[in-house]
């Protein structure tokens, strides 16, 4: 069974980070839109690559072109030096456990992001990964030229070029990495092929209106990409979506059995959607322990690791968020049944 | 110039309210590879970020030397040229990734002379900054083919065929703060091949080894005496040969510099080198060969000269201690045109040319500040009155 796709979308909503090169024409259009705009960078034991993250998008958009408002770090509880370095760098940095702190502290990425949410100020949020070796400005404009120069745009996702050799002094970029090829790609594949569009759906690079974020949950782990991309097709549809082709990024590399759990994580948080979506039936719970085998003293021993898959509410449900933003929780409610 | 030196070190915490802006240009400069005639991606980003920064003018000269004008407020003073070197000693031409702590930024090249590349691209926002406007151009210089085999190639095209004259230079390098160079050495740098031929019919074993005989090149060259007057030493710094533990080395090879207060002096030790190769290529019956890399005639600017004079006042001025010592490097063609210029460090550091090489970053504004002050320093005149012999 083939579908049917819309095909216009990769051509219309997929840009180059070089069509939005023209700095002071994005500070025009953010003063004319009157919009605040928030850069997030969630740590765990970055201490080599966050000094540089900070200094060089404070250098280029807030010093140099007033892009951003404010630069966030919300830390997991790195035992390394990242937030000491952080904070001598000039960025707000907060601990995640210390925000909203009467809820279950869990610890994650997705956490991390969640929890920005109610720190941050702006309009419109940036998250950046905070283990970019190559960083480079282009990561964070890139991301907000289709934000602001298109009214329809809501959320942008960044992908790479990750060239390989098609022929002598021939190169090109191809899709995703592993665990986007062998995971993801596939499932997109099956249920929902419009995504596959999406050209590398695990990309720790997004940008998104807080009325978008903030109305979707949160998966804790290494799931929140994958379920980001759903709910926000589900909700809105593939045309508030865009990606940017943000050139080359060069990162610490995962090895297979870091990977193994990563697709873990995704594949139950991608069962968890079709099942609240009614699209496929689960006659028993999902377990929650991955399990690794490594050869010691010729004997397999088993590495097993609990990976439970929590997830946080749309952050618009939560009291104290909606009453620093003055959002009427009536309203919301009212909408969201509707 | 007295009152500006008293506003010299309120300088200092202005500078480093521009820290993001002058670390992001050394890194975004620094982690583009430069290899000695490799420098084309650089010298791009160079002019790139001049053009960001609103310089008047960015171009390129006649060799591919990228350089920005920053025009002054009098068209009948000549410019001012402030340069620093693009290539690095890293040489492998792929991605470099800096690593940068609470004070410190790590990474290959970074001394030499990411540092120097990345303040002269950070002058025009800090002029901005200081509020200052100068009577010359300010010329911003970042030139190729600067080290080893580059042999100055770049510098030495750019003040040759500079249209007017110079009113005076200042050299930037990474470190080390404090460092006032104002004289250069005659220096010769060569290399010594041997190579051992693959002749059929001889047995291995009784081959000669590259290795000995360079060996042995070592002990002579060192057994030649070195004068007191003029001042004169020689400096093997490099060697290589060989492929295997086990096997007789069929190549090898030593670098070697010659300084001298005198040049004469300096070519009269290459002669008796040439006389050494000449001597064991006989005496070994192998093929020993030797190349001048580069050479630099010796030049110099006297203690008195007032922009030595101003230079160290600056400098002190700023609570650093100056240190003067000769150096083999742009200033000596500075001095060899008969322009006047000093070379100035920026900041401490450590690992000079190794892959973790280690800069010191809260030196670094006082090292910016003493450059603004020795620009001040040539703008006001102290360059125009004694011309260089």
């Amino acid at each position: 069974m083939g579908c049917v796709m819309n095909n216009n979308w990769l051509e219309k909503n997929t840009f180059h980070y070089s069509d939005f090169k023209d700095l002071g024409r994005l500070v025009e259009e953010k003063a004319k839109k009157n919009l605040k705009i928030s850069l997030c960078l969630p740590t765990l034991n970055e201490e080599k690559t966050i000094a540089k993250e900070i200094i060089i998008l404070k250098s280029e958009l807030m010093t140099r072109y007033p892009l951003l408002d404010e630069i966030v770090v919300v830390d997991s509880g790195s035992t390394d030096k990242t937030t000491e370095i952080a904070r001598a760098y000039d960025a707000d940095v907060y601990d995640a456990a210390e925000i909203l702190p009467h809820l279950e502290p869990f610890k994650g990425k997705g956490e991390n992001l969640w929890k920005a949410l109610y720190i941050t100020q702006g309009d419109i949020i940036i998250y950046l990964d905070a283990d970019i070796k190559n960083i480079h400005h282009r990561f964070a404009y890139g991301l907000l030229g289709p934000l602001l120069m298109d009214d329809h745009i809501k959320f942008v996702k960044a992908f790479y070029d990750r060239p390989i050799s098609i022929g002598k002094n021939k190169m090109r970029p191809t899709g995703g990495g592993r665990v986007t090829e062998l995971v993801i790609r596939p499932l997109f594949s099956l249920f929902f092929p419009e995504l596959t569009q999406l050209l590398q759906p695990l990309s720790g690079e997004y940008a998104g209106f807080r009325e978008v974020f903030e109305r979707i949950p949160f998966p804790i782990g290494y799931g929140v990409e994958t379920s980001m991309n759903m709910d926000i097709y589900e909700k809105w549809g593939l045309d508030v979506i865009a990606q940017v082709d943000l050139d080359r990024r060069i990162h610490r590399n995962q090895d297979t059995k870091a990977l193994g759990r990563m697709a873990f994580s995704i594949l139950k948080t991608f069962i968890n959607r079709k099942v609240r979506l009614g699209l496929i039936d689960l006659r028993d719970e999902l377990f929650d322990e991955m399990i690794q085998y490594n050869l010691v003293n010729n004997k397999y021993q088993a590495d097993i690791y609990k990976i439970e898959g929590h997830e946080r509410p749309p952050i618009i449900e939560i009291p104290e968020y909606c009453e620093k933003f003055k959002i009427d929780q009536e309203h919301i409610q009212k909408l969201q049944e509707a | 110039m007295d009152n500006f030196l008293k506003q010299l070190p309120g300088f200092v915490n202005e500078i480093k309210t521009l820290k993001e802006i002058i670390i992001t240009n050394i890194v975004l400069i620094g982690q583009t590879p430069a290899p000695t005639f490799r420098e084309k991606r650089r010298s791009k980003i160079f002019m790139e970020r001049l053009a960001e920064f609103q310089v008047d003018e960015v171009t390129t000269d006649g060799y591919r030397n990228p350089i920005g004008i920053i025009r002054g407020t009098d068209a009948g003073k000549p410019p001012i040229f402030v340069h620093a070197h693009l290539d690095t000693f890293h040489e492998k031409d792929q991605a470099i990734n800096y690593v940068i702590k609470k004070n410190t930024i790590t990474g290959p090249g970074i001394l030499d002379n990411s540092i120097g590349v990345g303040v002269l691209t950070s002058l025009p926002a800090i002029f901005k900054k200081l509020d200052l406007r100068f009577e010359s151009d300010i010329v911003l210089a970042g030139t190729i083919q600067s080290i080893g085999k580059g042999n100055l190639r770049g510098v030495r095209h750019l003040l040759k065929t500079w249209p007017t004259p110079i009113r005076g230079g200042i050299c930037i390098e990474g470190i080390e703060l404090g460092r006032l160079n104002y004289y250069s050495d005659g220096m010769i740098r060569g290399e010594i091949g041997c190579s051992i031929s693959d002749e059929r019919g001889k047995l291995e074993e009784y081959k000669p080894n590259a290795i000995i005989i360079l060996n042995e090149v070592i002990n002579q060259i060192m057994s030649l005496s070195m004068p007191q007057r003029p001042r004169s030493r020689i400096v093997i710094g490099k060697i290589s040969g060989g492929a295997n533990h086990g096997k007789i080395a069929h190549e090898g090879g030593i670098g070697f510099e010659i300084h001298s207060d005198s040049y004469k002096m300096v070519k009269k030790i290459f002669g008796d080198i040439r006389d050494i190769i000449e001597g064991l290529n006989h005496e070994y019956e192998v093929d020993l060969n030797l190349r001048t890399i580069s050479n630099l005639r010796a030049s110099r600017l006297n203690y008195t000269h007032p922009l030595v004079k101003n230079a160290a006042a600056v400098l002190e001025t700023l609570g650093i201690k100056p240190f003067s010592k000769s150096t083999e490097s742009a200033l000596s063609i500075f001095l060899s045109n008969k322009i006047p210029a000093v070379t100035l460090g920026i900041t401490h550091g450590v690992g000079h040319y190794k892959e973790k090489a280690t800069m010191e970053i809260e030196p670094m504004y006082q090292g910016i500040a003493q450059i603004v002050g020795v620009i001040k320093a040539i703008d006001s005149g102290v360059c125009d009155e004694q011309q260089l012999a």
